[in-house]
């Protein structure tokens, strides 16, 4: 399981990003299961940018500190991530042969063979493949349906480039022992996209967002497939315009999204506010990133999370989702825009830097039509918009047919007009809040990993997108003949509290892994009453959990 | 203890002879005569005094009063999600020129088809008496103790400039024009339709009072070609002795939402699936 892992690394505009590209999808096609992380800087040329692609026989779920191929596009890469290469590891560098590793020049390899230094980058992947002994016309076949269309002297000149590469790294006799390949899913895709692919299928019409990292990636997948799906894609002018388009579309009854990060959900939390009063399913995909201000904006945090919990004056129901893999980020963007149209609610989707760029196999599953938005037919006149039920809920109708659709941000009798009435206040806000009853009653439960675990000696509480480096570092303590386990929280509000209470009775240790510094989500069970011999486990540099990250931080604070 | 305050939560919530009751008024008989049908109207707006105005029409619409200063993005939302509602923002200066200037920009931009009417008193009345977006140089209040010093943003001019679809001008002092240009912006086709409304403020504005209106407004000549740009931005920078009212500018310009080839079919917030009937956007 530990697998292959692959660094390529350069400054910005050397091509890391497309040789990254190319590897992920050529030996995910290959059959092998693949787990793909991105760290950039933000910027546009320069600075040191690199793509991990760890490689292995079994299910990959999480990153890995050392590599085993560096493939270095300059000697800052070289001096900078040199020192992370595992035992036996092998750099291939961008220059002349030297010593201890294969130095192949690959832009001049690209401009000789391929007629573009560009091609670098398939230099480079034919390189890798020579050393983790794959057949580089496997590589070939791949880089001909990829370049098919754009004509047959680009293919034969990147397939020239690759054989070259492959040629090269064999003469210099590099060579390790890689994972064969047996993984049946032969796609990959990025947690960005899964979101959006999985948000479309859920009937989503119309999407508005600023641009931000790392949000961007889901909104542009979103502009790229809107003809497909039938959505209306605006580019807003700032947060404030985004999420008042959404819920002006929300409110004439289409499905309707925005994607953002920290500070821009920051600048959306008045109108988080306004779903909340005026009762309007609305999605807001926060994609997480270091703070306090503009912060970190290419790393990864998990800072954001009680600020989804509390942000927005006044107190109004909302659900919180934090998916933890590409699989959750389908199943919980799904229940995420079922849910805010049951509840006629805000729901947050928490996501990070890491998920957003993390590619691994996936294969979305069969199409299951759009969820259902509660809409009734036309009411008909006397219609009333905050009627008041038991559940909290109202009948749902929109503008357009008989029944008048009267929302307000200020306070509104049951027929939506505007009222300073304390009385209609109260009943309108009992209305509101009731509706926080049916959503705790639906919350997910957290997953346990290994399913029957409650006995471990170590409980690793996790949520969002640690789901994978704490499953790693649970499997690495079982193996070695430690017990552990892992409780993962798909959704964080409300919290499903009950089998955690169960879990953390059975468990010696309770350490909360998050990417945050104060330990949000341990201070939220703490709230949420849970025992208080809740351990920490931080990380707060930007850079994603690994499972050696978690062990390392584990046995530290043991002494 | 007091326990009910309903019998104080009278309607509407302004000064008697307050400018918004012609523009209410005015509005009541718009709508009436444009023809348009109050099922698929939405009436929008932000807060302020003038953002009450969609609770109080005699004419049972749709309303949507949502945030200060995002009464457009709001009403962007809504027109592309269903083409069909008639989308109606009635506002004020505040709300739509200073808490809502960067929308204001954005959506004249897109030429989005909404109209917008706003109340323009040149004062925040909700706020209690501070300056506007609009207020005159030199005029003073609570806040600006020595009169105002910001130059007073022109909305028209910046319409023109960005291409609104119809931009016109009307004084809430002269209700049969006013209900002539409403009609004009409620059936104008061609994206954003923005009339602005000069509207006295009787408790706050003793400057820009009835009197001071009616001494300076002159209806537009009847020669103006209002698709000639220049001749538009010259009566737009009109101000002070002679304020222009009447339809200024019209752009041609197709409205954002006829450019979209996914909304040419039917509206996307009729797409549906089985639980939903088919009938009910109408």
């Amino acid at each position: 399981m530990m697998g292959t892992n692959i660094r390529i690394a350069g400054q910005a505009g050397q091509g890391v990003k497309s040789a990254g590209a190319l590897l992920v999808n050529a030996l995910a096609r290959r059959g092998l299961h693949v787990l793909a992380t991105r760290s950039y800087m933000s910027r546009i040329r320069g600075g040191l940018n690199w793509y991990d692609i760890r490689i292995a026989d079994s299910r990959i779920y999480a990153g890995r500190d050392q590599a085993d191929i560096l493939v270095a596009l300059n000697d800052e890469a070289l001096e900078v991530l040199g020192p992370e290469l595992s035992a036996g590891g092998i750099v291939v560098s961008n220059g002349p042969p030297s010593d201890g590793r294969v130095g192949i020049e690959m832009e001049t390899v690209a401009q000789e063979i391929g007629g573009a230094k560009v091609m670098a980058n398939t230099v480079a992947a034919g390189a890798v493949y020579a050393i983790c002994g794959y057949r580089v016309d496997q590589l070939c076949e791949y880089l001909s349906e990829t370049f098919a269309q754009k004509g047959e002297d680009l293919v034969s000149r990147n397939v020239a480039c690759a054989c070259k590469g492959a040629e090269l790294a064999a003469a210099a006799g590099a060579s390790l022992a890689a994972p064969r390949g047996n993984c049946a899913v032969l796609s990959v895709m990025d947690g960005a996209s899964v979101v959006a692919l999985s948000a479309c299928r859920a009937g989503l019409k119309f999407a508005t967002a600023y641009p931000m990292t790392p949000a961007t990636s889901t909104f542009t997948w979103l502009a790229a497939n809107a003809t497909e799906y039938g959505l209306v894609v605006e580019q807003a002018e700032d947060e404030l315009a985004a999420v008042n388009m959404i819920c002006g579309a929300s409110y004439a009854g289409a499905v309707s999204m925005t994607a953002t990060s920290g500070g821009g959900f920051a600048l959306m939390t008045e109108a988080l506010s306004l779903a909340g009063m005026m009762e309007l399913p609305i999605v807001i995909l926060l994609a997480q990133r270091p703070g306090p201000a503009t912060g970190m904006p290419t790393r990864t945090a998990q800072q954001d999370l009680l600020m989804a919990i509390h942000a927005g004056h006044g107190e109004f129901p909302r659900a919180i989702y934090a998916p933890g893999t590409c699989r959750q980020c389908y199943s919980t963007t799904r229940l995420a825009i079922a849910t805010a149209h049951k509840y006629q609610s805000p729901v947050i989707i928490l996501t990070d830097q890491y998920l957003q760029d993390m590619e691994t196999n996936y294969d979305p599953p069969e199409e299951a039509g759009p969820v259902d938005r509660h809409i009734q037919a036309d009411p008909g006149d006397g219609y009333e918009r905050y009627k008041v039920t038991p559940s909290g809920v109202s009948p749902r109708a929109v503008p357009g047919g008989r029944a008048k659709v009267v929302c307000d941000s200020d306070e509104h009798t049951a027929d939506g007009h505007i009222t300073e009435d304390i009385d209609a206040h109260m009943t309108q806000q009992d209305k509101r809040l009731r509706k926080a009853k049916g959503l705790a009653a639906e919350s997910l439960p957290p997953e346990m990993y290994p399913r029957q675990a409650d006995q471990a000696e170590t409980l690793l509480m996790a949520w969002g997108s640690t789901y994978g480096p704490c499953r790693e570092a649970v499997d690495l303590i079982n193996k070695s003949g430690g017990s552990a386990a892992m409780l993962h929280f798909g959704q964080v509000w409300p919290l499903n509290v009950w089998k955690a209470r169960k879990a953390i009775a059975g468990s010696k240790r309770v350490v909360s892994v998050e990417a945050n510094q104060t330990g949000q989500f341990a201070s939220l069970l703490h709230q949420q009453g849970l025992d208080d011999k809740i351990e920490l486990v931080t990380r707060y540099d930007g850079l994603p959990f690994t499972a050696g990250y978690i062990l390392d931080a584990l046995e530290q604070s043991r002494e | 203890m007091i326990r009910n305050l309903a019998r104080a939560d009278s309607h509407p919530a302004w000064c008697p002879g307050c400018g918004n009751f012609a523009i209410l008024k005015a509005l009541d008989e718009a709508i009436a005569e444009s023809g348009i049908d109050p099922d698929k109207l939405v009436l929008v707006s932000g807060i302020g005094q003038a953002a009450k105005t969609p609770h109080y029409p005699r004419t049972a619409a749709n309303v949507f009063n949502g945030l200060h200063g995002r009464a457009l993005p709001a009403a962007t939302g809504m027109k592309l999600a269903n083409r069909e509602l008639e989308v109606v923002i009635t506002s004020g200066d505040g709300d739509m020129y200073g808490e809502g200037g960067n929308h204001f920009i954005h959506a004249v931009r897109r030429n989005i088809g909404v109209k917008v009417f706003v109340h323009n008193n040149q004062v925040y009345g909700l706020t209690k008496g501070q300056a506007s977006p609009t207020s005159d140089m030199g005029f003073a209040t609570p806040v600006q103790t020595t009169g105002v010093i910001s130059q007073p943003f022109n909305p028209l001019a910046l319409a023109v400039v960005e291409g609104a679809g119809f931009v016109a001008r009307s004084f809430a002092g002269d209700r049969e024009h006013l209900k002539q240009m409403m009609v004009a912006a409620m059936t104008h086709r061609e994206g954003l339709a923005l009339l602005d409304i000069l509207q006295p403020c009787v408790t706050f504005n003793k400057v820009n009072t009835y009197k001071w209106y009616r001494q300076r407004v002159r209806a537009i000549d009847g020669n103006h070609d209002p698709y000639d740009r220049e001749a538009a931005l010259s009566l737009a920078l009109m101000w002070g002795n002679e304020i222009p009212i009447g339809v200024i500018y019209k752009s041609g310009r197709a409205s954002f939402e006829s450019q979209l080839p996914v909304l040419s079919t039917r509206p996307i917030a009729a797409a549906s699936n089985q639980q939903d009937a088919p009938q009910e956007l109408g």
